[in-house]
């Protein structure tokens, strides 16, 4: 059962979460990261780094984002790989406060 | 009232190669969170699925917190709540009346390692019992088989640092799934393989590491020592050894090139299932890619062949002089260097002449057909074996004995505990004291306690002390703290313990043995092997000695040891259940069933957990697509898998993850009523055998036929 990255991902590119991950199983392209849920190991080290809450345990998905599930699943193998930390996008701090999370939450 | 939360040092109490650091948060007395630590080297602050809820586990409300007596029938889990002082009265009053009328050895303990702590793990009840003079367990459920293997071609090796394997080449993993059972190996795997490495994974079952592998062989299980000796043939033919190393390390190397001759590629290839072009490619790249490292999984000894086997897989490494590289050679057990008294932890002093031995393979067989004296009463902690020991109908069975006494120490009222006459409540990890040694890294982890232990629970040292006064023993070493006992029980003059200290160790949380540099280390580039001969033995010369189990897994007893004649030449011996050995057995059940270890559950740990349940689902029978159209099965149908040992149920998982005639199913499971899922029943040991391996006494859980039928809708 494995982890989703759902739309809060969109415009950030903060990823803390890419490098913590033992398995390398995130991949991105130029907006956001998406989790390749055959290579992830359900540990969760990811879902306390990410900044605007964007992971969850496809399981505890709520109704809406439901869909994140299987956009990762298709995406993510067409994607490279991405493991190690990017350049912030334009507007990202921004975006995260305007969705309400700061650094410290 | 403001709230106070501080943060503690932990270990993972768990039988896990990773022993991972914890970080426990503590809110106003009550454990809120359990973390890694990520400053760890290898655990790196990250947990697992298994272990990330620690915290709800510790608060689970089904904990078991005061003692408790049996009031149904045997197995019915109707108990009613007793006082301590009640309890071990009748603990007393039993266990006397058991020794004046059969003596001492009608009691045995039934345990292993729930809980991996020096203190509170698999000895912790050895000294008690030896001063009890009860029957002596034998425990070789897990990696004894391989590690005798080994040490009969390498002796009592450090073996290569997992943190070293970032400079590996070429990494073989052998018969494990790093992913599942072991995750924080990985990363250095990751590193290796971003420097150039090549990642190959054999397992019968293409498993999640399987998948992210660079290549997965399938194996026909239990073959393995063929593919192995199959390597060496084309090795040694192609003239692909280390020629020098060989000379200057090895013994017996002429002889092993006679026995590799007997293994020529067509022949591994129909014994193993693995194309010949495919095989010769391993053998090619192994011996050209040094540093080449042997992963070797605990699986790889689990059936008749599991000792030879390791043993033949050890012989590789000199044969290729991987051992001259940092990074190269046999990853296996990493516990030599963790410097134990284990004679002060076990008391073998203690056993009394003519001491009885029973392996705990053979526990239903035991509790049902012992005679002189009978089993009469049995205490069972930090096991759970009427899910997770073969053969589980005898055993289950044996505990029904209306005139058997079961005492059971527990956290949860387990498959197991339902057949208690007495409960005991025990600690959980951050609701006591212990130190950790790994078989998977060379950190000791210190575990503090962190919080006070819930209803009246306690851990396994306190048990044994009370026990200790109950049954009026009075020697000094049952009044130690658990402190005095760590001090006792480390052996810190060891060179390995250089540099460590007790009060560093309990402010760091955690210190490396000093076995050297990962990134300089090469432990047998000369030789300097820890056998008889100082060299790698192709040859062993401690085989004429016969098999044994090193005493730590029999209470620190080495008498009556099972011997018997060993192979001095690695070999390969065909599984007790195939075609080769039972012609007539495999007829009525074809198909070869492996039991591995599941992604979400600890062997039966956690597989009471929601989170847990909830990822790991059902149980399921994972079959090939041609065996299953041969049965009228589709995937997700019921199907109820037996043989003449007993039967258990799963749902179908049709796919080529498997190869025709090989079915698997992960342990762990629970029945529902004492907090499993679904409605499944039996467990996956129902048609496990009580037969044991030729080395080491390790268990055959891969060695089993069974037979797969639909259940019908009712």
């Amino acid at each position: 059962m494995p982890f989703v990255v759902t739309d809060n991902c969109t415009g950030c590119r903060f990823t803390d979460c890419v490098e913590v991950c033992p398995v390398s199983c995130f991949h991105g392209d130029d907006d956001r990261v998406y989790i390749d849920p055959v290579a992830c190991i359900d540990c969760a080290a990811c879902v306390p780094l990410c900044p605007v809450q964007a992971i969850y345990e496809d399981l505890d998905l709520p109704e809406e984002k439901e869909h994140w599930t299987e956009v990762n699943a298709e995406k993510a193998p067409t994607l490279p790989k991405i493991i190690k930390k990017q350049p912030l996008l334009e507007g990202a701090e921004e975006r995260m406060e305007a969705l309400g999370f700061s650094r410290d939450n | 009232m403001t709230n106070v939360t501080t943060t503690v040092r932990g270990a993972c109490p768990q039988d896990c190669p990773d022993t991972c650091a914890f970080i426990y948060t503590v809110e106003d007395g009550k454990l809120k969170d359990v973390k890694g630590d990520p400053d760890h080297p290898v655990t790196r602050g990250r947990l697992c699925t298994k272990l990330n809820d620690f915290a709800a586990h510790h608060n689970n409300p089904d904990r078991i917190l005061y003692p408790m007596k049996r009031t149904g029938p045997k197995g019915s889990g109707e108990f009613k709540r007793i006082s301590w002082d009640e309890a071990l009265e009748e603990i007393k009053s039993r266990w006397t009346g058991i020794i004046d009328e059969f003596g001492p050895q009608a009691i045995m303990p039934v345990h292993y390692l729930g809980h991996q702590g020096v203190l509170n793990g698999l000895t912790a009840g050895d000294a008690f019992f030896n001063r009890l003079g009860s029957t002596i367990a034998e425990k070789t459920f897990c990696g004894v088989g391989r590690e005798i293997g080994t040490h009969l071609s390498i002796g009592g090796s450090t073996g290569v640092d997992p943190e070293s394997l970032v400079h590996s080449k070429y990494i073989i993993l052998w018969a494990v799934n790093t992913l599942s059972s072991g995750s924080h190996h990985w990363p250095f795997i990751e590193e290796a393989r971003r420097n150039g490495a090549k990642v190959v994974v054999i397992d019968p079952l293409k498993s999640r590491t399987a998948v992210q592998s660079d290549w997965h062989i399938p194996i026909r299980p239990g073959t393995d020592a063929a593919l192995a000796l199959g390597m060496m043939n084309i090795i040694i033919s192609e003239g692909l050894t280390d020629a020098e190393y060989i000379a200057q390390h090895t013994e017996g190397f002429e002889e092993l090139a006679e026995r590799a001759a007997e293994y020529p590629v067509d022949k591994v290839s129909s014994i193993t299932g693995i194309p010949e072009a495919d095989i010769l490619t391993l053998a090619r790249e192994y011996a050209g890619n040094n540093p080449s490292v042997i992963r070797q999984g605990v699986a790889i000894e689990r059936h008749r062949n599991g000792g030879q086997t390791a043993r033949a897989i050890s012989c590789l490494p000199a044969l290729i002089g991987a051992w001259r590289h940092v990074g190269g050679g046999n990853l296996g057990l990493t516990l030599a260097p963790f410097a134990l008294d284990w004679d002060a932890m076990c008391r073998p002093d203690w056993i009394k002449e003519g001491a009885r031995v029973i392996n705990l393979h053979n526990l239903g067989s035991a509790l049902n057909e012992l005679s002189d004296p009978p089993l009469k009463s049995v205490m069972i902690y930090n096991i759970n074996p009427v899910v997770q020991s073969p053969n589980t109908e005898m055993i289950k069975k044996g505990l029904s004995r209306e005139d058997l006494f079961v005492v059971s120490s527990e956290l949860f009222l387990t498959d197991t505990a339902a057949y208690a006459d007495i409960i005991l409540p025990a600690t959980m990890q951050a609701e006591q004291t212990d130190v950790m040694f790994s078989w998977g890294h060379f950190y000791w982890t210190y575990n503090h306690k962190a919080v006070e232990a819930p209803g009246e629970a306690i851990p396994n040292t306190e048990l044994f002390r009370r026990l200790a006064e109950l049954m009026g023993f009075d020697e000094p070493e049952w009044k130690r703290t658990d402190e005095e006992m760590i001090r006792d029980y480390l052996d810190w003059d060891s060179p390995f313990m250089e540099g460590i200290t007790l009060e560093d160790l309990q402010k760091n949380g955690y210190a490396k043995v000093a076995a050297g540099d990962k990134d300089t280390r090469t432990p047998h580039a000369e030789g300097n092997f820890d056998t008889p001969s100082g060299k790698c033995e192709f040859k062993s010369n401690l085989a004429a000695d016969g098999t044994f189990v090193p005493p730590p897994f029999r209470a620190g007893y080495n008498g009556q040891q099972l011997a018997g004649y060993i192979d001095p030449l690695p070999g390969y011996t065909p599984p007790f259940e195939s075609p080769e050995s039972a012609p007539e057995l495999s007829e009525k059940f074809p198909l070869n069933i492996i039991s591995p270890k599941s992604h979400g559950f600890l062997n039966s740990q956690y597989a009471n957990e929601f989170k847990q349940l909830r990822r790991e689902g059902e149980p399921i029978v994972i079959m090939n697509p041609a065996d299953a159209k041969q049965r009228g099965i589709e995937d997700g149908d019921a199907v109820s898998v037996f043989n003449d040992r007993g039967s258990f149920t799963g749902a179908a998982k049709v796919t080529d993850d498997t190869m025709k005639g090989v079915i698997a199913s992960f342990h762990g499971h629970w029945q529902k009523k004492t907090g499993g899922n679904g409605s499944h029943k039996g467990s996956v040991n129902a048609v496990s055998s009580e037969r044991m391996a030729n080395l080491g006494s390790a268990p055959t859980y891969s060695d089993i036929l069974v037979e797969v039928t639909k259940i019908s809708a009712v």
